[in-house]
């Protein structure tokens, strides 16, 4: 009797105790709440598209091939996989996709990659300058770059359009190939997320304790054989990541093909949604496929993760390799030029164009003659349509902009800050407990977001919250919950990207000393990774000031910077959109350098500097 | 394979979902399949599309009942009640036009003449790419909805998602009525605010002329126009080029080339004959069908017409041409390489033969759920009613009221015919900007007019088969 007592009263004190145990670990509550929450904010968006494609909308083509205005049918999958229309409504677009995600990875990690290097494991001349300018094709909206390399490449002869640049002042006419299409698509974007490679990986090479190295250098290894086996596997998570990252975002990019001529599953996302809706949503559905399936790809590849712990409680040092005394400045100076293009011009090229008389009109440049230049588009004020204002105050003057403007600064800091939190403490709670099933879970469901096209995203919470009983649209709530979901990956990768690589002894110390998990945090862990969380913080911040393709069905265009922005591209008002692309590159930097006189880090220094 | 687990529960989940929510198939508004009648194009007054019929009192919704109570008022007894209903209050308006925002302070300035204390704080958005259409459907789900009103463009789609679905109810202001001609009860088409034409220009700087609506389908030709799957009302312009009356136009056009050039397009024109058959197309349907090939194959798309018009006025786009909203030249600025001398409206050209663009209107509607349904009604009816109801619009070239009595003032008070003169008012500085007005672009001008109804009978006719076609690609 009494051993029976014993043994039932044991039993539920085990699993209250259990219980206890389990709650009692801040990184289980907090995978527990994030678990919940995420899974509503990820699998409702899934679930609207989902049903979207099943959907009748009257006005579209299920509703003329079944009959009906309203009700449910399988239509529309019929119709997109075997209609005459499915070589261009999806195959060719999807082949186009496929070819645009792989080159932007692969040009992106390649200049991005070599880059992280080169500022961070050797001697490089000038790496601060170097690596604060490099970051800035990031900060810039992605199609801003395709804007300015049509400007730069236009010609009338082979665009059919004005000239650019090259052709109004050498007579130099790109081949078509170079002026739109896939090429100019994929080195845009490409040069858009290579910054972002670059964040990653120089992480990752700013940290990594060159002990390893030098034991294979005293054992004699080749250089070549110590990058293939030691340099290249301990950066490997961070590639990898780049690749999920960058693949997702240029699968889902809409303005960059849109602008420079190239159908992909976005563009025709957007130019069926009319007509083909629940078509539309079909594809949206493929791009998350292919998004799930580069996840599960990257998952595999990382199952031996743990053993690339690269901070330890530990000294460690870092060595850098010998550039030559004449080759640190050669490479350097190439490095200079390069970005001078990719970084400098656009913005020498933005301001130039706010003083153009008329967008594109280049007269000052081969006449000299100071009448071709103008301040209207910064000084007008009243709102006059002559002389090229398309009834618009100049840009100092001009409401809309600046109403725009403090919305987008709401937005980014509203999401950075919630992203930035939620997306830290899912990266440490993740990698608290990494053999769970449920951390990977929540790891996986902060992720999806990411991989689904930002478009798609967009209309998929804007389905959600357009009833009867809630109705977002246009609001700073609703593009605060999608930026925020959406965001989540950029803190929780790079938190956990961080957490992982550092070993836990580091923690374990404080739990003995029975420090608290709050003073755990704040003391220890996240100022050893300072670095990496404030990207956390950084990247949604950045990313959302110039976000378009999430925003673009969610609001009206005077709403936020990035959709007046666009509205001004599309109009070919570009005096007003390089206005604007100069103000959002000098908030970035204004932000950049308080956070970093406060804080001591950011991005570019944070990284190599 | 834990994820990949997951990842199918989660599609799983979202397959059962929607499967389920296939139960609730009865709470889908029911609607009318798409009308299948097809009138003949028409201005924007003449223009017969049916709206939900009014046949009983009793059947009628709230709106609709306000409606046809205003529709029997003077703007002044309108703009009582609008004083009446939104003093004090918010008032939200969507439109296709950023103009709407210009229009209501002169529409609030109006109501203060009338009453000193009335005061109404407004807010107007113009979404993009299509999204007026998911939002005001969105916005119909409210039993109270957000917006008062809308100016819309793109009759097709309002026809099919908007009328047809009670969405959007049409309001006939009386004095409007009266200066057409009609009357309220009898006019069952949409109320236009404005007709728009996008015409064709092209660079003069070189030597090429175009005085052939053919030509600009000839043989290296690649005109620069808005993308069809961007801006839906290009679509259009394409469909209603197959109705019969324009179709005929091409095919007089295509008579007025010489032997040579008709050689050019002879087989294209005979290969289509089945196809127009096939989509039950009038007898000239070959020529509108060709047109349409030729047009699709051969054009440079473009983001918007403001850069094709920075384009066309550069020097340097020597015979390039475009087809584009007539409007975008009032923004203009000259310098030394830039002008509006360098264009040529191709209509306007003597001997020029076939049609010169395209007309398209922007449309004005009261939500059937509308907040302030009185005050949306009395907003319509100021801008169709009054020049300066109209002025944000009728300040600039290009956009023609479709009030008579209010194009009339407009242009005694704007002088758009005489835009291009110099201030001497006998010199001709800019030919192109000397806009000859309506009623000489749909006679003289041949513009081809939106028909709502017609563009949503061949929507998946001739829109299906437009989508066939393989687009000119630059790139």
């Amino acid at each position: 009797m009494g051993q029976s007592t014993t043994l039932q009263a044991s039993q539920s004190t085990i699993l209250l105790n259990k219980i206890k145990t389990f709650f009692s670990k801040p990184h289980n509550v907090i995978l527990l709440l994030m678990g919940i929450v995420l899974t509503f904010s990820t699998v409702a968006p899934i679930v609207a598209i989902v049903e979207d494609t099943f959907k009748i909308h009257p006005g579209t083509i299920d509703a003329h091939l079944t009959g009906q205005a309203a009700g449910y049918t399988t239509v529309n999958y019929i119709d997109l996989f075997t209609s005459k229309l499915a070589k261009t409504n999806l195959w060719t677009p999807l082949l186009n996709t496929i070819w645009l995600a792989v080159g932007t990875c692969v040009v992106s990690i390649l200049f991005g990659g070599v880059f992280a290097f080169l500022v961070t494991r050797t001697n490089l001349a000038w790496r601060k300058y170097l690596s604060s300018i490099f970051i800035f094709p990031y900060i810039m909206p992605q199609w801003t770059l395709a804007v300015v390399w049509q400007n730069m490449f236009n010609s009338n002869a082979v665009t059919g359009t004005s000239n650019g640049l090259l052709a109004s002042l050498f007579g130099i006419e790109m081949p078509l190939w170079w002026c739109k299409g896939l090429f100019p698509s994929l080195v845009v974007l490409g040069l858009h997320y290579a910054p972002f490679a670059y964040i990653l990986i120089g992480g990752i090479f700013r940290n990594m304790d060159a002990n390893l190295e030098e034991a294979a250098t005293i054992l004699d290894t080749p250089r070549w054989k110590t990058m293939c086996k030691i340099t290249l596997p301990m950066v490997k998570p961070a590639i990898l990541s780049t690749i999920l990252l960058v693949f997702g975002s240029s699968m889902g990019s809409y303005p960059v093909p849109h602008y420079l001529g190239l159908t992909t599953l976005s563009t025709k996302y957007v130019s069926m949604n009319s007509k083909f809706t629940g078509e539309a949503s079909i594809l949206a559905i493929i791009m998350m496929v292919f998004g799930v399936a580069i996840m599960l790809l990257n998952q595999l590849s990382l199952t031996s993760r743990k053993s690339y712990t690269t901070v330890t409680g530990k000294a460690g040092q870092s060595s850098k390799f010998n550039l030559g005394r004449v080759g640190r400045y050669v490479i350097a100076l190439a490095l200079v030029v390069v970005t001078f293009f990719t970084s400098i011009f656009p913005i020498v090229s933005f301001a130039f164009e706010t003083f153009l008389p008329n967008p594109g009109d280049y007269s000052f440049l081969y006449t000299g003659d100071p009448s071709n230049l103008t301040t209207k588009w910064w000084v007008t004020d009243e709102n006059v349509s002559e002389n090229g204002m398309y009834g618009q105050k100049g840009i100092l003057h001009n409401e809309t902009i600046w109403r725009a403007f403090r919305g987008t600064m709401l937005v980014s800091v509203s999401c950075a800050l919630l992203a930035g939190s939620i997306g830290t403490l899912i990266g440490y709670a993740v990698a608290k407990s990494r053999r769970s099933k449920w951390a990977n879970y929540v790891n996986s469901v902060a992720f999806l977001p990411y991989l689904m096209p930002s478009i798609a995203v967009g209309v998929a919470f804007f389905i959600l919250f357009s009833n009867q009983y809630i109705n977002l649209f246009n609001t700073y709530t609703l593009l605060i919950i999608v930026g925020t979901v959406k965001y989540i990956p950029f803190a929780s990768r790079s938190s956990l990207n961080s957490m992982l690589q550092l070993s836990g002894e580091i923690e374990e110390a404080a739990i003995i000393q029975d420090i608290p998990w709050i003073k755990r945090m704040t003391r220890i862990i996240i100022p050893i990774q300072k670095s990496s969380i404030i990207s956390g913080f950084l990247l949604p911040f950045m990313t959302c000031l110039r976000e378009l393709s999430l925003f673009l069905l969610l609001c009206t265009q005077g709403f936020i910077l990035s959709t007046t922005l666009d509205y001004f591209d599309e109009m070919g008002l570009y005096a007003f959109s390089s206005g604007i692309n100069l103000i959002l590159i000098v908030t970035i930097l204004v932000c950049n350098t308080l956070v970093n006189k406060v804080t001591g880090a950011s991005l570019d220094k944070g990284i190599g500097g | 394979m834990k994820l990949k687990k997951l990842t199918a529960l989660l599609l799983a989940g979202s397959l059962m979902f929607s499967l389920a929510a296939c139960g609730n198939k009865a709470d889908a508004p029911a609607s009318n399949p798409p009308a299948e009648n097809s009138a003949p194009a028409s201005t924007p007054v003449d223009n017969k599309t049916p709206d939900p019929d009014p046949a009983d009192d009793a059947n009628l919704t709230e709106t609709q009942k306000i409606i046809k109570e205003a529709e029997g008022m003077t703007l002044e007894e309108l703009a009582k009640k609008a004083i009446e209903e939104s003093n004090g209050k918010m008032f939200y308006g969507v439109g296709n036009s950023s103009r709407g925002k210009s229009a209501l302070p002169l529409f609030i300035e109006y109501l203060q003449s009338i009453d000193s204390s009335y005061s109404m704080e407004f807010e107007w958005q113009q979404p993009k790419n299509n999204k007026i259409f998911d939002q005001l459907t969105a916005d119909s789900l409210k039993d109270t909805g957000t917006f008062a009103m809308t100016l819309i463009q793109d009759g097709n789609q309002i026809e099919s998602k908007m009328v047809q679905t009670g969405i959007l109810d049409t309001f006939v202001p009386k004095e409007w009525a009266e200066a057409n001609g009609v009357s309220a009860d009898s006019y069952d088409g949409y109320l236009a605010l404005q007709t728009l034409n996008k015409v064709f220009m092209y660079n003069n700087t070189g030597a090429k002329s175009y005085d052939n609506c053919w030509d600009f389908v000839a043989e290296g030709e690649h005109g620069l126009y808005m993308d069809i799957d961007s801006e839906i009302v290009g679509k259009n312009f394409l469909y209603m080029l197959t109705e019969d009356t324009y179709a005929g136009w091409l095919k007089d056009a295509f008579n007025a080339l010489s032997a040579d050039e008709q050689a050019y397009f002879q087989p294209t024109i005979k290969a289509m004959e089945s196809e127009a058959a096939d989509l039950g197309l009038g007898a000239d349907g070959a020529y509108a069908l060709a047109w349409i090939k030729l047009w699709v194959e051969s054009y440079n798309a473009q983001t918007d017409d403001g850069p094709i018009c920075n384009t066309l006025v550069d020097q340097s786009a020597t015979d390039q041409f475009g087809l584009l909203v007539y409007s975008k030249l009032r923004s203009v600025e000259e310098s030394s390489s830039v002008s509006v001398n360098n264009i040529n409206v191709a209509a306007y050209d003597d001997g020029y033969t076939g049609i010169g663009g395209y007309g398209y209107c922007h449309y004005l509607f009261v939500t059937d759920n509308s907040p302030l349904p009185w005050t949306a009604c009395a907003f319509i009816a100021y801008m169709t009613e009054t020049v300066d109801g109209f002025s944000a619009w009728g300040k600039d070239m290009g956009g023609y009221s479709s009030n008579p009595t209010v194009a009339a003032g407009t242009e005694e008070k704007y002088g758009h015919s005489k835009g291009g003169m110099s201030e001497d008012g006998a010199t001709v500085e800019f030919e192109a900007k000397n806009d000859r007005g309506y009623d000489w672009w749909t006679t003289d001008g041949k513009l081809v007019l939106e028909d709502p109804e017609y563009c949503a009978s061949v929507s998946f006719t001739v829109g299906s088969w437009i989508e066939m076609l393989t687009k000119y690609s630059a790139g």
